[in-house]
């Protein structure tokens, strides 16, 4: 109960000033295409310099939890994901806010982000000592198959066909080998000067998501049918606390797959959100609401990546090792506070490791009213005709693509990959399964080449992959996951006579 | 219509031209950049945030400096993006890392050599150091040897990549000690070949000495050798790889600085060599280098010249074997 | 046409898929393509099932891509293409965009041509959105973007 006496410190004025700025200002980065968790706390280790180490960190764990939240704005009102870790809930929060119920959308996803990351940090509080062993026994051949089980849910995941769900993985697996391999500096797939940097995951989402969207919007041409304006469906805040609490399964499996699976070092963050999703459809009794705009859709993507951030945080804080890219930039804003993490860092630094995680705490809170209050209005993005969203979008787009690396072949890319998916989605491929493929691939490839030297060096690559308790139970769920893929399509087919 | 543009482009460029033309008076009047061809969080980049955070005082550049990461295959990426796409206008600066960027040009398959870049300064100097995980049986590096004699090829040693500092180490100790050893390169640097020690996934690593020193400061890993000339201050109590019998000098240590494209005009890089040392001897800048443990070196233009002429020497004879 | 919208697709797809493969199962060194051999060998025999399924016509019936689709989009890309791969460095960032969201904005937007109003309103809404874009990217977020003829 250590952590009860540093709250405190959170809520001296000059802290609590920077954790609600903080707060606000994270949720408006989170909502701009392009602008990822990870860059927007590496964009604020400057101004840690200028504070001391409690504040520096406090308005760094405030801006991890806000952008990750902020992101769901962007996928919900403009279908655009601001960060892996949202992709999930463009599905359902997407379409719900076309059909004018955008504020519902918002609402949900604030309260889901609340449950999810409220309960995520107090299992940071509470179980780290576990946790922390639990991340050491993810080693090459566990991670390698952790990206397995990633990539058997592409088939199922948003597309009416398992063989074109596939195709788009296997799409997105080429699209993340281009560029140099990581450990031989071979140059794979550089058919274009422009591709020698590799895609860059957060210019391709934005491709993915926003280009087809805006081909969609030309297509209908200069008409003026369907312009009718869209009403913004009142919905009262409690009414939105009710569905939450009513859909405890979303909310329950949310919470579960994000805090487990964010513990995972280098797989976690980036696909929480769709694993839960994913579960939580094979789950629930409306299976055919999903991608229609179901509350349940949104209540287990959002839970989910927040989840994650406090569990993420385990292996940065007890062992040093950064679990994702925002983990990593975080323990650079450690080290120059003059911050060792380690097993001790509880007892050596408490000042210091207590307020930080207090004020992701209280973060999560003051993330949910703010983004509360504004939902009603920010649902009105809705509204905006066509031809006025088209160019926007567009612009963001272009904007939000340059400023990842200041790099033009990054926007290059970005357009070339929307158009081949507004076309792939004319013949009714998705952008989910191929937006899988392109963030697992790589992390299984990384994970077998490494798994591979060592098991050469070792017994043999056989019985370094398929031996060991943890192994055995992941392969057991790749093949459930498989076989229940199968099945549909069978069933699939039936139906379809 | 086009044409017209163009001719008023031409003037308007022409106007600012010849504004300037007169040594760069007035530079830098906007802010600039770095690219760090390393991960955002990594110690080159936090390094980078570090000794930059002053540049836009008046005593320094005047102008503050971002810092880009374009992160890739050992720094092949954004070293690659330097030498070719990076505008030599002295806005565009890049970290480099040595031994890492001349021993990839001397291995090939990169567009970029020693030649392509222009050294401003040097920053610090991070030096190679042994680890084995806390509970391992190993305690010196006689007990390393004598492990990987008796087992050829099967003791698994991580490192950051290929190419790059710690694969120049191992290579010099296995040279060294005459044995074969597994060395495992990783894909997310020093991090990632940090937690397979910690986390028994190998026996044994090569990684960058300020990291080795806090996770030994947290008990996760122990030292046991430092591929250095001489012992380094951080770690007075670990001896180097010389004192242990193994012949392995300095040339894996991790020198880090700033540098242009070349073809930058001379009055810039004159400019920055001036300017850019007085900025890393800031004393905030050394105060929050030391609070992070990364050991500091500050070397000028001249001495970044001859450093790198002396290490592709040594790499070039180093990596003629393979 | 319907027979064609189905085939021609699954049939590039299935030439992507034996490009990969080609490459990956020939180039140098073998090392960086064993994870390219593994996913390209299942890119390979989807994209047959997908092809084969399409000449069958068993693939279920898709959007596709009509002429009135092309008609209607063929502007929009146009103005979008010039804008990204020329303008945008041309006229600068934030110049490039206010011509390219204004281009847009005149071609999709329904009301009449011949009224003043409808010009007003499309110069406040292109202006007011390139306000809001300064002063974010340029303003909060300190992003250098291009501006070329303006450098």
């Amino acid at each position: 109960m250590d952590f009860l006496n540093y709250f405190g410190e959170v809520f001296s004025l000059w802290s609590f000033l920077i954790l609600l700025g903080g707060t606000i200002i994270g949720l408006i980065l989170g909502a701009t295409p392009g602008l990822s968790p990870t860059m927007a706390v590496a964009l604020a280790i400057p101004f840690t310099f200028q504070m001391d180490a409690v504040n520096g960190l406090i308005l760094l764990g405030a801006l991890y939890t806000s952008t990750v939240a902020g992101g769901a704005v962007s996928a919900i009102l403009l279908k655009i994901p601001g960060a892996p870790a949202n992709i999930a809930t463009t599905l359902d929060g997407n379409a719900m806010a076309k059909k004018g119920e955008g504020k519902k959308a918002l609402q949900l996803s604030f309260l889901a982000s609340l449950v999810g990351g409220v309960l995520g940090v107090l299992l940071l509080i509470f179980a780290t000592p576990v946790l922390a062993k639990w991340t050491l026994a993810f080693k090459s051949s566990e991670s390698f198959w952790i990206a397995i089980v990633g990539i058997t849910i592409i088939g199922t995941l948003g597309s009416k066909s398992v063989v074109k769900g596939l195709l788009a993985g296997c799409i997105g697996m080429w699209i993340g080998t281009i560029g140099f391999d990581d450990i031989q500096g071979a140059q794979r797939f550089i058919f274009h000067p422009s591709l020698s940097g590799g895609v860059h995951i957060i210019p391709a989402l934005i491709g993915l998501f926003a280009i087809p969207q805006i081909i969609d919007m030309f297509l209908k041409g200069r008409s003026r049918d369907d312009m009718e304006v869209i009403k913004v469906a009142p919905h009262p805040i409690t009414k939105a606390v009710k569905e939450v609490a009513r859909r405890t399964r979303a909310l329950g499996i949310g919470t579960a797959v994000g805090s487990i699976i964010g513990i995972i070092p280098g797989v976690g963050g980036q696909i929480a959100g769709l694993v839960a999703y994913d579960q939580s459809r094979n789950f629930s009794a409306e299976r055919e609401k999903f991608g229609t705009g179901h509350s349940e859709g949104i209540i287990a993507a959002e839970s989910a990546n927040n989840a994650m951030v406090g569990p993420s945080l385990v292996p940065l804080l007890t062992l040093s090792i950064p679990g994702s890219p925002t983990a990593a930039v975080l323990l650079g804003g450690l080290i120059i506070n003059g911050i060792f993490p380690g097993p001790g860092i509880f007892k050596t630094d408490p000042h210091v490791v207590w307020p930080f995680i207090n004020s992701m705490l209280i973060g999560q809170i003051l993330m949910c009213i703010f983004g509360l209050l504004i939902a009603g209005w920010a649902a009105q993005i809705a509204r905006v005709p066509r031809h006025v969203m088209a160019p926007m979008v567009l612009a963001l787009a272009v904007f939000g693509s340059y400023s990842v690396q200041l790099s033009m072949d990054h926007v290059y890319i970005m357009l070339i990959i929307g158009a081949g998916m507004f076309v792939l989605e004319r013949y009714g491929f998705s952008a989910a399964p191929l937006v899988l493929g392109l963030i697992l691939g790589p992390i299984a490839e990384e994970h077998f080449v490494t798994g591979a030297a060592i098991a050469q060096a070792q017994d043999g690559i056989i019985p370094f992959f398929f031996t060991g308790t943890l192994n055995l139970c992941l392969i057991a769920i790749v093949v459930a996951s498989i076989t229940y893929s199968v099945w549909m399509e069978i069933r699939n087919r039936k139906v379809r006579g | 219509m086009k044409k017209l543009l163009a001719s008023a482009a031409l003037a308007l460029m022409a106007l600012t031209g010849t504004a300037q033309a007169d040594g760069h008076g007035n530079y830098p009047d906007r802010p600039m950049m770095l690219m760090v061809s390393y991960g955002a969080g990594g110690a080159t980049d936090f390094q980078a945030r570090i000794v930059t955070m002053t540049a836009g005082n008046e005593d320094a550049l005047g102008m503050p400096i971002a810092i880009i990461n374009k992160p890739g295959a050992g720094g092949r990426v954004g070293w690659n993006w330097f030498a070719t796409q990076a505008e030599a206008d002295g806005y565009t600066m890049g970290a480099y890392n040595i031994p890492h960027f001349i021993a990839q040009s001397i291995k090939g398959g990169v567009e970029y050599s020693a030649d392509s870049f222009e050294p401003i300064a040097n920053w610090g100097a991070d030096p190679a150091v042994f680890v084995v995980a806390a509970d391992s049986d190993m305690n010196s590096m006689a007990d390393v040897v004598e492990f990987a004699k008796a087992n050829p090829g099967k003791l698994t040693f991580s490192g950051a990549g290929l190419f790059v500092g710690h694969h120049i180490a191992a290579l010099q100790i296995e040279k060294a000690a005459g044995v074969k050893m597994a060395y495992i390169p990783n894909k997310k640097g020093g991090a990632g070949a940090m937690k397979a020690v910690i986390s028994g996934e190998v026996m044994a690593g090569v990684n960058n000495l300020s990291d080795a020193f806090r996770a030994q400061e947290a008990g996760t890993v122990k030292i046991l050798g430092v591929a250095d000339l001489e012992r380094n201050a951080f770690l007075p109590d670990v001896p180097t790889m010389m004192e242990q019998g193994l012949d392995v000098d300095n040339s894996s240590v991790n020198f880090r600085g700033v540098m242009v494209p070349k073809g930058t005009p001379k009055a810039i890089i004159d400019k920055l060599a001036a300017t850019v040392p007085t900025m890393f001897e800031n004393s905030r800048v050394q105060g929050k280098m030391k609070a992070g443990g990364s050991p500091m070196h500050i070397m000028t233009r001249d001495e970044v010249l001859a450093m790198w002429a002396a290490r592709e020497e040594t790499l070039k004879e180093l990596l003629a074997g393979l | 046409m319907q027979r064609l919208q189905t085939i021609l697709p699954a049939a590039i797809i299935l030439v992507l898929g034996i490009w990969v493969a080609f490459i990956s199962f020939t180039q140098e060194p073998a090392a960086a393509y064993i994870f390219p051999r593994l996913f390209s060998a299942a890119f390979v025999g989807l994209a047959c099932i997908g092809a084969i399924t399409a000449l069958l016509g068993k693939s279920s019936s898709e959007q596709g891509i009509s002429l009135i689709d092309l008609r209607n989009m063929l502007p929009g890309v146009i103005v979008a293409c010039i804008y990204v791969f020329w303008g945008a460095k041309f006229f600068g960032f934030y110049t490039g965009t206010t011509l390219a969201v204004f281009a847009m904005l005149t071609l999709y937007d329904p009301a009449p041509h011949t009224s003043a109003m409808t010009w007003i309103k499309r110069i406040v809404i292109t202006a007011c959105f390139m306000a809001v874009m300064y002063g974010l990217f340029a303003l909060i977020l300190n992003v250098y973007t291009p501006r070329e003829i303006f450098a």
